[in-house]
């Protein structure tokens, strides 16, 4: 299967550089169970563009988890076709067609007897990539996914957290680059921060890499979230609506999709608003090893009460109030994992939570593999919906 | 403030809590698993003293010289050994395919049909294959015997082990591309192996204790000079016996053990 | 065969007998004895690795070693082969007595002290039946070895069926062999399987509906 070049106009996500991902097409496709009336899944019939991610939504029972099923013949399809990239799925083995589609589950589904390391090396190794290749891209991807992968490669699931198992599910389904990723409730199994952050993740990711994914989920804000594209599904997975999410909240298709959408749209436009959209703001920021007394000096002189530290690769690892600085000569670094940040794609939805979270009055912005940006204040939030309420 | 600090110490200690190294084994286990060993060593140094201090008739003497008892040793040994490699090579092939799509439904007959065999007495087993295979030598009638009373515990545990795996685990290795037979060499296996051993480690001691009475049918065994003391009524004879038996089985017991853990895969 | 039963018949019936009301004997002794022991080891839980180490022991050591080892001791007959299968029944009860009496829900208990249930009482009305039907399962196991255990013993001069296998084992190469030791086996296969369905039966009986 090649990979596309296409790059669809209208979606964001396409913009910044060429498509890695391929185009599915689904084609009347009908699932049925022997013994039932009516189908599970009943002439399901779009394409999804290469490159884009979307969302698959609809109460439960709708269909949504067997119609991502057939796309790796996890589930075989009654009727009705399947293509990636204008190949019918079922001219080669089902074996071989899932090696070339990421397939990330609830809590990530990591084998227990192996470890991280080798549970992402699967597939390539599968596919005969050599040793020395999926060294390098084992370590790659745990770095993509913000683990550190000298602590991380040789351990063991059990040894790691929810959020942090969840993160190497992903690493394992982008291990083979494939074109494709299926994703299946990734962030369910997880506290609402740490989803927060591994929902982030996968924007930050998908902005360099441009796969085409289809993730279910029963949350809609989530998918409105993370989605170029949502699909909400009624019953045997008859379509109500697949636009993108500004066309959905602006003018939804009928009393189903309203309900499911939940009312107070207006703020659901929360939730269209990205970080990006609003003025950063500069804050004093130091490097881990200055003199602290420098740094205070420079904190005082911009009027500020507190100093993000940043590592050597321009992350943030610690936001410190001065008393906090004055304990120490130098400036001490701190740990990256347990610091609240925002992505620069995130809603101001997620803006808000982190803000209350840190402490600060305000949230740090990070961009691709988590670099510093600048903090979004609560005054900036606040102005740009009144301006936004004023249009 | 005190609900966001709170929140930001909760996420701090949830990332740095100290979730255990992956270890087989820890300390404590260590010194668990070596007790038997040392007690093993004692009681049988123990026996050693008395054996050259204590005043033995003929008879006595004569039955309990070491090179009978070692080539007995021996016999027991292989005796089991052997029975457990058949029941090992018999019955978890056959777990595996009874839990396969095809033979799925029949797993609790035969199941249930193994359980009924075990009712029958393992002495009335051995003696019945003895007079019904005369032209087999004590030996092949007693393995025959102990590998039909292994099988269960080896075959019920393949069963319940595999079943066991997570189906989450299983879908998600087919969902990445494993072939069926790969995901049962490379996924299934591995994560039902403890139950399986554990099984394994119970086959072990049922057959090593039933082994004892292959010397009703010529298969020797330690059983011999058991039996040569019970009815020669020679006190010495019989304690001697039964207490080398007994070791023996508590080391093969404890071979099972630690082979269970040598084999359980790391991470589970 | 056949001629060969009907002819024994007197004799069949009552080895069977006697066979069976062994076991019975020693199963309900050794159950009375492990609920017992498993009732202190709850109390005191310091005692539950050693306990399970024993009785883990216990059903290592071969029956006709401890057969054996009973000898000197006590005379043959029947007295040895009640001790020698009592012994043995006691495990598989104590294993899932232990279990299933330290499975009782804490917060159970808890509740039952809170409304003023003695600690007897408690014991009594709670926990055992709650541990009952693992309990119960114990003595299903319990049952089929001592079956086995009870022939080997047979060959101390114990009661039973046992002594019609050591019959047909002596008599090998003459005509009834076979049969004596068939009709041996088969008869202890047939009360095993009999004395299971009553004690599934009783399992029916006693647990309640609510814990099934």
């Amino acid at each position: 299967m090649t990979s596309t070049n296409t790059v669809a106009d209208e979606t964001p996500a396409t913009a910044a550089g060429s498509v890695s991902g391929a185009e599915i097409r689904l084609d009347g496709v009908t699932k049925r169970y022997p013994g039932q009336r009516e189908p599970a899944v009943g002439e399901l019939s779009l394409t999804i563009p290469a490159g884009e991610i979307v969302m698959f939504v609809g109460p439960s029972g709708c269909g949504k988890t067997t119609s991502l099923k057939m796309i790796n013949r996890l589930i075989e399809p009654t009727s009705g076709s399947i293509t990636i990239d204008g190949e019918d799925i079922r001219k080669q083995s089902a074996d071989d067609l899932r090696r070339q589609i990421g397939y990330v589950i609830q809590g990530g589904s990591l084998f227990p007897h192996m470890t991280v390391g080798r549970n992402i090396a699967l597939v390539p190794r599968l596919l005969g990539w050599d040793r020395a290749e999926t060294r390098q891209r084992v370590d790659d991807l745990l770095d993509l996914v913000g683990l550190d992968p000298d602590a991380y490669r040789d351990r063991y699931p059990r040894e790691l957290s929810g959020g942090q198992q969840q993160r190497v599910g992903v690493a394992r389904g982008l291990a083979a680059d494939p074109p494709v990723i299926l994703m299946d409730e990734p962030f369910g199994a997880v506290d609402p921060i740490t989803r927060q952050r591994l929902q982030d993740e996968l924007l930050a990711i998908q902005r360099e890499l441009h796969k085409t994914i289809v993730c279910v989920t029963h949350d809609i804000d989530e998918a409105i979230k993370l989605g170029d594209r949502i699909l909400i599904l009624k019953e045997h997975a008859e379509i109500a609506q697949y636009d993108t999410p500004d066309a959905i909240l602006a003018a939804p298709a009928d009393e189903f999709v309203e309900d499911f959408v939940g009312s107070g749209a207006a703020l659901k436009q929360l939730s269209l608003s990205r970080v990006t959209d609003v003025e950063l703001s500069r804050r004093t920021t130091a490097r881990v090893g200055e003199l602290t007394s420098e740094v205070i000096l420079r904190a005082q002189e911009n009027g500020d009460n507190a100093v993000v530290i940043l590592d050597e690769r321009n992350r943030a690892v610690a936001w410190r109030f001065l008393r906090q600085l004055r304990r120490h000569e130098k400036v001490v670094g701190g740990d990256r994992e347990s610091l609240v940040t925002v992505d620069q794609r995130a809603t101001l939805n997620d803006a808000l939570d982190t803000m209350l979270v840190s402490g600060h009055g305000g949230a740090i912005v990070c961009g691709d593999r988590d670099r510093y940006l600048g903090v979004i204040d609560f005054h900036a939030v606040t102005d740009f919906i009144e301006q936004v309420g004023e249009a | 403030m005190t609900s966001a600090t709170q929140i930001e110490a909760e996420v701090e200690a949830e990332v740095e809590v100290a979730r255990p190294r992956a270890r087989r084994i820890n300390g404590e286990g260590i010194v668990e698993l070596l007790a038997l060993p040392v007690l093993v060593v004692i009681v049988f140094l123990g026996y050693l003293w008395w054996r050259d201090s204590a005043h033995l008739d003929a008879i006595e003497s004569s039955s309990l010289n070491w090179a009978a008892v070692r080539v007995q040793t021996w016999q027991h040994i292989r005796l089991t050994l052997v029975s457990a490699a058949i029941v090992v090579w018999v019955a978890v092939p056959l777990g595996i395919a009874l839990t396969r799509r095809g033979l799925r439904r029949a797993a609790p007959v035969v199941v249930a049909v193994a359980n009924a065999g075990q009712a029958a007495p393992s002495i009335g087993l051995i003696v019945l294959l003895f007079i019904w295979l005369p032209s087999w030598s004590g030996f092949w009638v007693s393995v025959l015997a102990l590998t039909l009373y292994g099988v269960l515990p080896v075959l019920r545990n393949t069963i319940t082990g595999l079943q066991g795996v997570d189906p989450d685990l299983v879908e998600a290795a087919r969902g990445i591309g494993m072939s069926a037979p790969s995901t049962l060499r490379r996924v299934e296996l591995p994560l039902a192996l403890p139950v399986i051993m554990s099984g394994v480690r119970t086959s072990l001691v049922l057959i090593v204790g039933t082994a004892t009475l292959a010397t009703f049918v010529g298969g020797g065994g330690l059983g011999e000079t058991l039996n040569t003391g019970i009815t020669l009524f020679r006190f010495s004879v019989m304690v001697s016996a039964a207490l080398l038996v007994a070791l023996l089985a508590l080391v093969v017991e404890w071979f099972g053990r630690v082979l269970e853990l040598v084999l359980r895969p790391r991470g589970i | 065969m056949w001629d060969f039963v009907r002819d024994r018949r007197a004799e069949i019936f009552y080895d069977a007998w006697q066979h069976t009301y062994l076991v019975v004997l020693a199963v309900v002794a050794a159950t009375v004895v492990a609920v017992a022991i498993a009732v202190i080891v709850t109390r005191i839980p310091r005692l539950a690795a050693p306990a399970n180490a024993l009785s883990a022991i216990g059903l290592t050591i071969p029956a006709l070693a401890l057969v054996g080892l009973l000898l000197p001791v006590l005379a043959l007959g029947s007295t040895l082969a009640f001790v020698a299968v009592a012994f043995y029944a006691v495990m598989p009860v104590l294993r899932n007595a232990v279990v299933g009496l330290q499975g009782v829900d804490a917060t159970l208990l808890e509740s039952a002290r809170g409304m003023g249930m003695g600690e007897l009482a408690t014991l009594a009305r709670i926990r055992i039946p709650l541990a009952w039907p693992v309990i119960l399962a114990g003595v299903r196991t319990s049952t089929q070895m001592s079956m086995g255990i009870a022939a080997i013993a047979s060959y101390a001069l114990g009661p039973g069926l046992g002594g019609f296998i050591f019959t047909g084992l002596a008599q090998n190469g003459g005509k009834n062999a076979m049969n004596y030791a068939l009709v041996g086996t088969i008869g202890i296969v047939v009360m095993a399987l009999i004395l299971d369905g009553l004690l599934l039966a009783l399992g029916r009986a006693t647990i309640s509906k609510g814990v099934r």
